[in-house]
């Protein structure tokens, strides 16, 4: 990172003097002066190996007098330059003070002309059905430098497999690769998933998996990003579209808190109808959220928008009969009446993945019929208001975390939750920061950590509060660290623990002087992409618990798929008089409403969330409609238009104007604001593919991040933290994994990674499973306090701490435990 | 004297066999290069030769051509190599027969060919499907998809020439 503390050096580039920060690479040097200076296995975000020679040049010093430091001239004046013998690789050198460098020369056109000739002897040139053909780095340069015409013998080409499956989801092509090694780079330096090597030597050099089941990591898509060649391939997207064809649409995962920036690539296609369809998903730049990357339940999970469960019409049910379908005129009216007769017995309860605009009007619909029963589902994580007060400051870029900071993950499986958290993470380990990794168990991040202390289950809270005197050289780390941000879940946890635990970590931080600075303060690893949208929109988990409690008269769910997620939910379904459901799919909550109104996804309609570091980002339309379904503000606008609340707006802009002006969070994020854009570096992307990769660029927007309490200078002061924990002598904890069956990844499961779900599970410690008689691979029943017990298999494999027993959730068609519960396990 | 000469051609011609075809009872051979309506072709064996590439629709000046590709597997074999055309339609009323399509296709699939009555009662009816495109098999030859030998048909391209 460049600080104003960094020295600079001047560097003559092609006869042109410049200023660079010391220690900056060569290439991205040259590349931030325009000087072009061709790469294949050289990327900004990995070490240089210098394997292809592409990036060869002239390099030399300016001579100085060794004993004065004076710069020795020629004879007509010019500095004296000491030339390098042989050229240099420009991707293995940094700037320094008086370096030459010469980008075009005879003898750097001639080793640029050879590597690629070299290059392209062992290469297949099927560039006509290569999925990066037309947006190939080695077509372009081949172009640029490489020689007009072979001398290569074909009947000396080298023939090897074409078609090789690294995983599920991504193919090797063997005679495309040029061996750059970025792919296992990536794996092993960035993603810290070392699940890919090279074998063999020389030309019978390949990529391999050394993982069962293969390229076993959530991060694989982004090497079909990185690789200079169309080597790899998504099985999602073989042979789906040509890249000139497909046009790209900025938008965002809606999958999990991070709200990575991704582009859709969009074609018409016949299969759907003749209409506009994402053909794949790839990530866009941004390098405060994701970089340039995405984990690949983004990259892959869009097959949901056009399942077959999609609602197509909107549907109303006749006195005591069954749903018929309706205009929407008809169906808006119907539940108009609804809602005006309910005499304000009215709550709304909304889902991860509605938007700020959704939630906006809802807000207003509700308040409108005197309401204003507002509950965010799934009620597990409190503490957005804290995250609200003490959320990382402004500013705050997860990359610029190293020596001397500090990262705390607590209570959260980050890797399952939020992976690509658990990529930046990783990377700020790697850079020097301290990492310490909290929980009741073992996770996937503890392989990144620096510590790890393990609490008892459900005993976060105090856990934390206890820091100082349980592991005080921790809590010395922590407390001095110059940065210090703190990814705070609620795993293990009941909504009141979870409360607890925000609380402690605020106290933590406002105790210790982080808060209220960028690189600082508190993240809530919330479920969905839309939980801080929720809580600035007025709708929170305890008031999901209130509704559940005191049922009202009409009951509106916006995209929460209740029965799914909570198996007490046809229960306190029930005892509601009358549903509302705004929804994408044909749920077992929609099947039991009154008035059903199919609603988009993101995919179809324009929107913003609010992403986990209150990051308000935008996404814009990228797919053809589906039925007759509208985005939901624009569902519930008409509905308060009936009610004679006012008229609809039209847009979904308009809808956010309304926003800003009335709550105060979202000043300047009108959607003009979210959609601008600076220059980032690294400078990927864009049209010259400069370090490969395809569609990286931004240009929808970097978004704007709302401002917590503390930056705003507000005083923030300590709460009580409130303990609270299960009691048993079986603990059932709900765990979340990034692969599910949720309906908004069924279909790309059914599609794709059928393999990679996991089936239905539970794991269990070694010695409570011998005290029940229980071996691994047994099938058993699993019931958690009120809810129906659950057949599932066992696995006792030490990931589970005695006492406890995890549950994944969204494994299976039947809701598991949604909270920590008390239990009992038995052999069936 | 004039007027002579002038008769004298006319009789010449009056007794000279007529030019006039009688289109479209008679027809005229084609010109070898004609550009009439396009034909997929298919190799000997029966394979498609187009690859699924669309270099043709980009190559259209006139974006007359629609492509879809999709992948082949050894038990369902439409060409060589991993990709076929799943779709492929030319709208005939866009069409300009100026052979680019025939010129951009590197496995020599689509090409022009001599028959030029083209007429349609509706628009739709100008959209040539690739069932209509597609030549027919030879006798005794089996149509696509194939099921054939695992790993025979492994590359799109037809092998390259040497360079001399
Ligand atoms: S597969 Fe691609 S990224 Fe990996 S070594 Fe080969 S060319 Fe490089
Ligand atoms: S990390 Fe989260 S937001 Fe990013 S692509 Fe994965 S699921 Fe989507
Ligand atoms: S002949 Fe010309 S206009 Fe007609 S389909 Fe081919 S490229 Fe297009
Ligand atoms: S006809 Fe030729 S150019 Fe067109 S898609 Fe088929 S193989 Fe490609
Ligand atoms: S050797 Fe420098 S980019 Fe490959």
């Amino acid at each position: 990172m460049v600080t104003a503390m960094t020295k600079l050096v001047k560097v003559i580039i092609d006869d042109r003097e410049y200023d660079f920060p010391a220690g900056m690479n060569l290439v991205d040097a040259a590349k931030q002066v325009d000087v072009t200076i061709p790469v294949f296995c050289y990327h900004p975000k990995m070490k240089p190996v210098g394997m292809c020679r592409m990036c060869l040049v002239e390099v030399g010093n300016i001579q100085k007098d060794r004993a004065t430091g004076e710069v020795l001239l020629d004879d007509s004046g010019n500095p004296q330059i000491r030339w390098m013998p042989k050229l240099q690789t420009a991707c293995t050198m940094n700037v320094s003070d008086g370096l030459v460098l010469r980008s075009t020369s005879k003898a750097v056109d001639e080793a640029r002309r050879n590597v690629v000739e070299f290059l392209l002897t062992s290469h297949p040139l099927d560039c006509p059905i290569c999925d990066k053909g037309g947006e190939c780095p080695l077509q372009n340069q081949t172009m640029e430098y490489g020689p007009g015409e072979s001398r290569m013998n074909f009947e000396d080409k080298k023939h090897l497999d074409k078609h090789v499956p690294l995983g599920d989801l991504i193919f090797l092509d063997e005679e495309r690769c040029i061996q750059c090694g970025r792919c296992v780079r990536f794996q092993a330096e960035v993603a810290g998933d070392d699940v890919l090597a090279f074998h063999e030597r020389g030309r019978d050099l390949q990529i391999i998996t050394v993982s069962d089941p293969g390229f076993d990591t959530y991060f694989s898509g982004n090497t079909t990003d990185i690789c200079p060649v169309g080597a790899l391939t998504t099985t999602d997207f073989r042979f789906g579209a040509r890249p000139w064809e497909m046009n790209s649409v900025p938008t965002l995962c809606n999958h999990c808190p991070v709200g990575c920036n991704t582009s859709a690539s969009t074609r018409l296609d016949r299969d759907f109808g003749g209409k506009t369809m994402i053909k794949r998903i790839m990530a866009r730049q941004n390098e405060q959220v994701n970089e340039i990357w995405m984990c690949d339940k983004g990259r892959f999970g869009h097959h949901f928008t056009r399942s077959e469960d999609r609602l197509l019409q909107p549907m109303v049910r006749a006195a005591g009969g069954s749903l018929s379908r309706e205009t929407w005129a008809d169906a808006v009216a119907a539940a108009a009446k609804l809602l005006g007769d309910a005499n304000g017995s009215v709550a709304v309860i909304a889902g991860p993945s509605a938007t700020n605009e959704d939630l906006f009007t809802l807000k207003q619909l509700a308040a409108g019929v005197g309401s204003t029963r507002l509950g965010a589902w799934p009620p597990t994580h409190a503490g957005a208001d804290l995250v609200a007060k003490v959320g990382v400051g402004k500013g705050t870029n997860l990359s610029n975390l190293g020596k001397g900071d500090a990262v705390l993950v607590i209570a959260t499986d980050l890797e399952e939750e939020a992976p690509i958290w658990r990529l930046r993470v990783k990377t700020a380990h790697d850079r020097g920061a301290y990492v310490v990794v909290a929980n009741a168990r073992k996770t996937r991040m503890d392989d990144f950590a620096d510590a790890v202390t393990m609490y008892q289950t459900g005993h976060a809270a105090t856990a934390f509060a206890d820091l100082r005197k349980q592991h005080p050289e921790v809590a010395e780390r922590l407390i001095n660290a110059n940065n210090l941000v703190v990814f705070a879940g609620a795993e293990g946890l009941t909504l009141d623990g979870s409360r607890a635990l925000m609380q402690a970590c605020a106290n933590f931080l406002i105790e210790t002087n982080h808060v209220g600075r960028a690189n600082n303060g508190l993240v809530g690893v919330f479920p969905g992409a839309n939980a801080m949208g929720q809580h600035y929109l007025g709708f929170s988990p305890e008031a999901t618990r209130d509704i559940i409690a005191n049922p009202p008269k009409v009951l509106i769910l916006a995209q929460a798929d209740v029965v799914a997620d909570d198996p007490a939910a046809a229960a306190w379904l029930s005892k509601v008089e009358t549903v509302i459901s705004l929804s994408l799919f044909d749920d077992e909550a929609t099947r039991q409403a009154k008035v059903v109104l199919p609603v988009q996804s993101f995919a179809e309609r324009d929107g913003s969330y609010t992403n986990g570091e209150r990051r308000v980002q935008r996404f814009y339309t990228a797919q053809g409609p589906i039925g007759e379904a509208i985005p939901a503000w624009q569902a519930v606008a008409r509905i308060a238009e009936k009610l004679g609340q006012g008229k609809a707006r039209l847009s979904a802009a308009q809808v956010m104007n309304d926003i800003v002006a009335a709550i105060p969070a979202f000043a300047g994020c009108k959607y003009s604001d979210l959609a601008k854009v600076e220059a980032q570096f690294p400078q990927v992307g864009g049209d010259d593919l400069y370090y490969g990769g395809t569609s990286y660029k931004n240009t929808g927007g970097l978004g704007v991040q709302i401002a917590s309490a503390a930056d705003n200078g507000e005083a923030v002061a300590l709460g009580d933290v409130k303990a609270d924990a299960v009691k048993g002598d079986l603990i059932v904890v709900p765990t979340v994994r990034l692969y599910n069956r949720e309906r908004v990844f069924q279909a790309s499961e059914a599609q794709l990674m059928a393999a990679r779900v996991a089936a239905p599970y539970v794991e269990i410690n070694a010695e409570d499973a011998a005290r029940l008689a229980i071996h691994d691979g047994d099938m058993v029943q699993v019931s958690a306090g009120a809810a129906q017990p659950v057949k599932v298999r066992a696995h006792v494999n030490g990931a589970a701490p005695k006492g406890t027993v995890l549950l994944p959730r969204n494994l299976q068609q039947t809701a598991t435990a949604l909270t920590i519960a008390a239990g009992t396990v038995t052999k069936v | 004297m004039n007027i002579l000469r002038g008769f004298a051609t006319t009789f010449k011609h009056l007794l000279e066999e007529p030019i006039t075809v009688q289109y479209p009872e008679q027809m005229r051979p084609f010109r070898e290069r004609y550009k009439g309506r396009h034909h997929l072709r298919r190799y000997e064996n029966g394979l498609e030769k187009c690859i699924g590439c669309a270099l043709c629709a980009a190559a259209c000046p006139a974006d007359a051509i629609w492509v879809e590709a999709a992948e082949n597997t050894d038990e369902q074999r439409f060409s060589p190599g991993e990709r076929y055309a799943k779709t492929y339609e030319i709208n005939m009323l866009r069409c300009i027969f100026c052979g680019y399509c025939e010129d951009a296709c590197p496995t020599q699939a689509i090409q022009l060919g001599h028959e030029h009555q083209l007429s349609f009662t509706d628009r739709q009816d100008a959209i040539f499907t690739k069932d209509m495109l597609i030549d027919p098999t030879a006798i005794g030859v089996a149509g696509t998809p194939q099921q054939v030998e695992p790993g025979v048909y492994t590359r799109s391209i037809p092998d390259m020439e040497n360079p001399r």
